[in-house]
């Protein structure tokens, strides 16, 4: 079985290949200027010196506006790739078999189509999560200056470092098996199966995430200014890397409501959490109904 | 001596329409049978629940002895089976499927695939794609025997295939039956294909079944009639299977008791397989389902073969 899957599936690895090593060049490129930027306005030393950023407000807010724009612009392409990568392998493992006709002759070989089916899941599943992790680790390197002046909260960074972004990716692969074996064609099957997945996203980034954990409240001076967003450095809370929900004027104060820096892994594991929760679902749904199926 | 295959009330029900209902046969090791009836009849229904492809909604169908159960790999090594249109991974070399049948087969036997497409010209490194629609016919039927399994069915193995790969493929069929005694069983809504080398015949329309048995004994027990056109209908030592009028001539097969039966005013003569076949298929399955006394006409030792 291990041959077989490596056989059906080894396009798609030499397409995960390339697709990573093309990631890694373009953003080797892109973070040149960014680095020797990093580097020659010594942010990172006027980080280090002054916990609180403040020494150097004016020089970092000028390094994030220009090169967290870059990022920014491709953000909305990079937000889509696990969801692609996803659907692309998962539809046709089963669409495909069914499109061509294929199931008849593969399901009547004496291995039974239950064991097929699981032993194919398990091992393009680890292929994914190697190629998930794999591009976390290129974004991660890629975004690691930026990350060092904003923290990794703002979702900008969140998204694509730890292990929310292998979450999504197999969460989309999770969803497009079972629409293949729903739909039994693989195109439709991508379709059907990235929409909830997108809107999935959507919800969890701008709904959910927030209240995760309960967000914690500082309560500000309301001479304050009011100013937060993904690049205003330092954040309100005065602590590098915390990542601003919202402002409350009451009569005396400001309460800002906001995730801690350190809450990131636990925030990440949570999120990843929701996602494998679906993954499990979908696919434990495609393997009940095609072991149950007519049977 | 066990059957190499047996049906005993068999059925499928697809969410409300019976796919195939009350299904009962058997089939001896070493038959060769074929499995007549027009698209829709419940063919690969029944062929199907027979690989362990499909649960029987009631009833049970056994190979050899074992009752054959979805999805469980017993009943998957013990039948070989070439689905219609034999498909195949597109993509694959000849070399990649035999592969493939090797993890996941354990009696695979790779010197017999490659054996055979030594002998029919097929190399080995050659993409399924690039081959005629008869070679991938003969691919697919390698993979088969070399499952090494007692059954082989084949749905509809020739339905795709041009006249000339048609006789090559049903000539592969037989000397492999000649060289290992195989149980065969051949799905085909063509009868003329199947005339040449079936021993037993099944026929099905409409989900039921109209006729099983041996090919020689339904043969001697049926007889075609020709006289005047008359509006009786009894008077015939037998079942009417079948009844053709012209304006004065009528034309009545009957199934009867081996031995020509004497009868004034008509002609007697033998049927052929594939008219035997033809008028069976030609009957409406409702009318076979409610003949009150057909059993009773029936000779005793077919009545089994046939549905109630």
């Amino acid at each position: 079985m291990t041959w077989v899957t490596w056989r059906q599936h080894r396009g798609e690895a030499l397409g995960g290949l390339a697709l990573i090593g093309a990631l890694a060049l373009v953003l080797l490129w892109l973070s040149g200027p960014m680095r020797f930027a990093f580097s020659t306005d010594g942010l990172a030393g006027c980080v280090a010196a002054s916990a609180r950023g403040g020494g150097c407000l004016t020089r970092i807010q000028s390094f994030m506006s220009q090169f967290g724009f870059t990022f920014n612009q491709l953000l909305l392409t990079l937000i889509l790739i696990p969801g692609l990568i996803g659907v692309i392998v998962g539809a046709p493992l089963l669409g495909r078999e069914f499109e061509q006709g294929t199931w008849r002759m593969a399901w009547s070989q004496t291995v039974p189509r239950t064991r097929w089916l699981v032993t194919k899941l398990a091992l393009v599943t680890g292929g994914l999560v190697v190629l998930g992790a794999a591009m976390t680790a290129v974004f991660t390197w890629y975004r690691s200056p930026m990350d060092q002046l904003t923290g990794h909260l703002t979702w900008a960074a969140f998204d694509f470092e730890g292990v929310v972004l292998t979450a999504y990716l197999l969460c989309a692969f999770a969803f497009a098996v079972l629409a293949g074996l729903l739909i039994r064609r693989s195109v439709s099957a991508m379709v059907a199966a990235f929409i909830p997945w997108l809107v999935i996203r959507g919800m969890v980034d701008f709904g959910l995430r927030p209240h995760f954990l309960r967000p914690l409240t500082s309560r500000l001076p309301r001479s304050a200014s009011i100013n937060f967003g993904p690049n205003m450095v330092p954040p309100m809370t005065g602590h590098l890397g915390d990542n601003v929900l919202g402002v409350t004027t009451t009569a005396v104060n400001q309460l800002v409501s906001y995730q801690p820096a350190d809450w990131f892994w636990r925030l990440q594991f949570t999120e990843a959490g929701l996602y494998l929760v679906l993954t499990a679902a979908a696919i434990g749904t495609a393997v009940w109904l095609l072991h149950r199926r007519a049977a | 001596m066990t059957p190499a295959l047996q049906a005993d009330r068999l059925g499928k029900r697809y969410s409300q329409a019976w796919a195939l209902r009350e299904a009962t046969f058997e089939v001896p090791a070493g038959a060769v049978v074929g499995l007549v009836g027009p698209n829709g009849a419940g063919k690969s229904t029944l062929l199907q629940m027979t690989i362990g492809l499909l649960e029987p909604t009631e009833g049970r169908v056994a190979v050899f002895g074992a009752t054959s159960r979805a999805n469980r790999a017993d009943t998957l090594g013990r039948v070989s089976y070439v689905a219609q249109d034999h498909p195949l991974y597109r993509d694959f070399s000849v070399g990649d499927m035999f592969r493939f049948g090797r993890h996941m087969n354990p009696r695979w036997d790779q010197a017999l695939a490659q054996q055979r497409m030594k002998v029919l010209g097929i190399p080995l490194n050659r993409k399924i794609k690039r081959l005629s629609g008869g070679q991938q016919a003969q691919v697919a039927l390698a993979m088969a025997l070399a499952k090494r399994a007692p059954l082989l069915v084949l749905d509809e193995p020739v339905a795709s295939l041009d006249p000339v790969a048609r006789v090559e493929f049903m000539r592969e069929v037989m000397a492999a039956v000649a060289d290992t005694g195989l149980t065969v069983v051949i799905a085909s809504h063509v009868v003329s294909e199947l005339e040449r080398i079936c021993d037993h015949v099944i026929v099905l329309t409409e989900g039921r079944m109209q006729l099983a048995g041996q090919v020689d004994e339904l043969v001697g027990c049926h007889w075609l009639l020709t006289g005047p056109r008359t509006g009786a209908r009894a008077g015939f030592p037998g079942m009417v299977v079948h009844r053709a009028d012209s304006d004065r001539h009528s034309t009545v097969l009957i199934r009867t008791h081996p031995g020509r039966p004497a009868l004034p005013d008509w002609q007697t003569q033998p049927v052929g397989f594939e008219e035997l076949v033809l008028a069976y298929l030609q009957r409406p399955a409702a009318t076979t389902a409610s003949d009150p006394d057909r059993a009773q006409r029936l000779p005793g030792s077919v009545t089994k073969a046939v549905s109630r």
